[in-house]
């Protein structure tokens, strides 16, 4: 019942102290998955034991440094361990039965006061799946079955199945339809930014006539009126400045040229479409004719047909001494 | 100078007429048709000094439109140029011996376009 020091120190470490006890093989299960440190606590563990075990394996830092101080505190003091074990043992036989049950009642009612210790968490897990899985209807049936069909799909074992937007044929139909409408689009931005650059060098033409006749008037204002320093200021920057749209200029007339030769590139969007369209005919061609070839002209109808063949590889074949020994079982 | 560009593809008709502007032609000197159905239809409306045409188009395709420009209409005489993708040895000659002056196989440059209008345009 009440556990010595040397006790909670050795389940602490981990020592396998329970040798002639009975465990709870769910208990172990449970916690050997959660922490592996706290093993063999199902031999006499109060609950504040228990709690207090949890709350030192909320810690994941201490925990190595625990176990190795605790690996070798155990070692030293293992057989006293034992010794203390066998005197008990008598006594507490019956006890500790008693206290596993309590301990797995405790932590029953754990699961759901706790809910977030890793224990009772797998615990819940497992007595939820089992349930579910027993007492499928059709529609969880058919959502399963819709979930693996569609990872089929995904994997690329099953194809796509046969609708609008799946059929080949229209696929390819809307994506020529889509590639002129697209392409379009992009001739009316580059004939925009072609636009745009006319009316910029049409403008640049004009600030350079502009600037010419700001330079030729300066100049002779500076001659004539030496002392009025403005002028001579005036026309160095008009000067500097007749550089300017001419510059603006030439850029455009690079940008236009890259501009006409991205329009020429458009043209593969119309060969393109034109490589589609050959698919498209052939896909066509092929249908017709698979269709001509599959065709049945003749009165037949489907007729039953058989599961499992001689030479099938298949698992559920009988062979002589399988049908023997079946015939023989019903004794017909 | 008039032009008639013959082509299904929007984008087609909008790249070759941007090459015949770079030529220096303006945009009141070209009309577009996206068949040869609708090219037949303008060449009975006006005159053109030129045509530019595909092969392959719904309705009435290029080659059809050339035999039909050669065999009747007021265009008997004006070039004809055909721009395709078709480049088959077999299709240029078809092309050649249906009325086709001269015969540009897509991709093409502004270059090319050019040559093959000063070609046509000097005879």
């Amino acid at each position: 019942m009440s556990m010595s020091q040397e006790e909670i120190e050795a389940l602490m470490s981990g020592l396998d102290i329970q040798e002639d006890e009975s465990p709870a093989p769910e208990v172990q299960e449970q916690e050997s998955e959660s922490e592996p440190a706290i093993e063999e606590d199902n031999t006499s563990m109060s609950e504040d034991d228990i709690t207090e075990l949890i709350a030192q394996t909320d810690v994941p830092s201490e925990e190595p440094q625990e176990d190795s101080t605790d690996d070798t505190v155990s070692s030293e003091n293992i057989d006293e361990l034992i010794n203390s074990i066998e005197e008990e043992s008598s006594e507490t036989q019956a006890d500790e039965n008693e206290n596993i049950d309590d301990i797995l009642a405790s932590i029953n009612g754990m699961d759901e006061t706790t809910p977030e210790t890793p224990a009772a968490a797998v615990t819940q897990e497992a007595n939820a799946e089992v349930p579910t899985e027993s007492i499928q209807s059709e529609p969880e049936k058919e959502a399963i079955a819709k979930d693996w069909t569609d990872g089929q799909i995904d994997q690329g074992v099953f194809p796509f199945p046969v609708e609008k937007n799946t059929k080949v044929v229209n696929q390819l139909s809307e994506v020529a339809t889509d590639r002129e409408e697209k392409a379009s689009k992009i001739f009316d931005v580059l004939s925009f930014i072609l636009d745009e650059n006319n009316e910029i060098q049409k403008s640049s033409k004009q600030m350079d006539e502009f600037l010419a006749k700001q330079i030729v008037l300066l100049d002779s204002l500076s001659k004539k009126f030496p002392n009025i320093s403005s002028f001579k200021s005036n026309l160095e920057l008009a000067q500097s400045l007749q550089a300017v749209p001419q510059d603006i200029i030439n850029k455009t007339n690079a940008e236009n040229s890259q501009l006409f030769e991205a329009m020429e590139l458009m043209q593969f969007h119309d060969i393109n479409r034109q490589k589609i369209e050959r698919v498209m005919s052939v896909i066509k061609k092929l249908s017709t004719y698979l269709n001509n070839l599959f065709e049945d002209e003749t009165d037949y109808h489907d007729v039953a047909t058989a599961k499992h063949i001689h030479g099938d590889v298949n698992s559920n074949l009988v062979d002589e001494q399988d049908l023997d020994a079946l015939i023989a079982e019903f004794g017909n | 100078m008039k032009i008639l560009i013959v082509d299904d593809s929007s984008t087609m008709r909008r790249i070759i007429g941007n090459v015949v502007m770079q030529l220096g032609f303006s945009k009141d000197d070209f009309d577009e048709a996206e068949d040869g159905v609708k090219a037949w239809k303008i060449l009975g409306e006006s005159q053109y000094d030129i045509i530019l045409t595909d092969w392959n188009m719904p309705n009435m395709n290029g080659l059809e439109l050339v035999q039909k420009v050669r065999s009747s209409g007021n265009h008997q005489k004006v070039p004809i140029i055909m721009i395709t993708t078709e480049g088959g040895k077999g299709e240029v000659i078809t092309a050649l011996k249906a009325g086709v002056n001269n015969y540009i196989v897509k991709p093409f440059s502004a270059e090319i376009l050019k040559e093959k209008l000063d070609g046509v345009l000097k005879k």
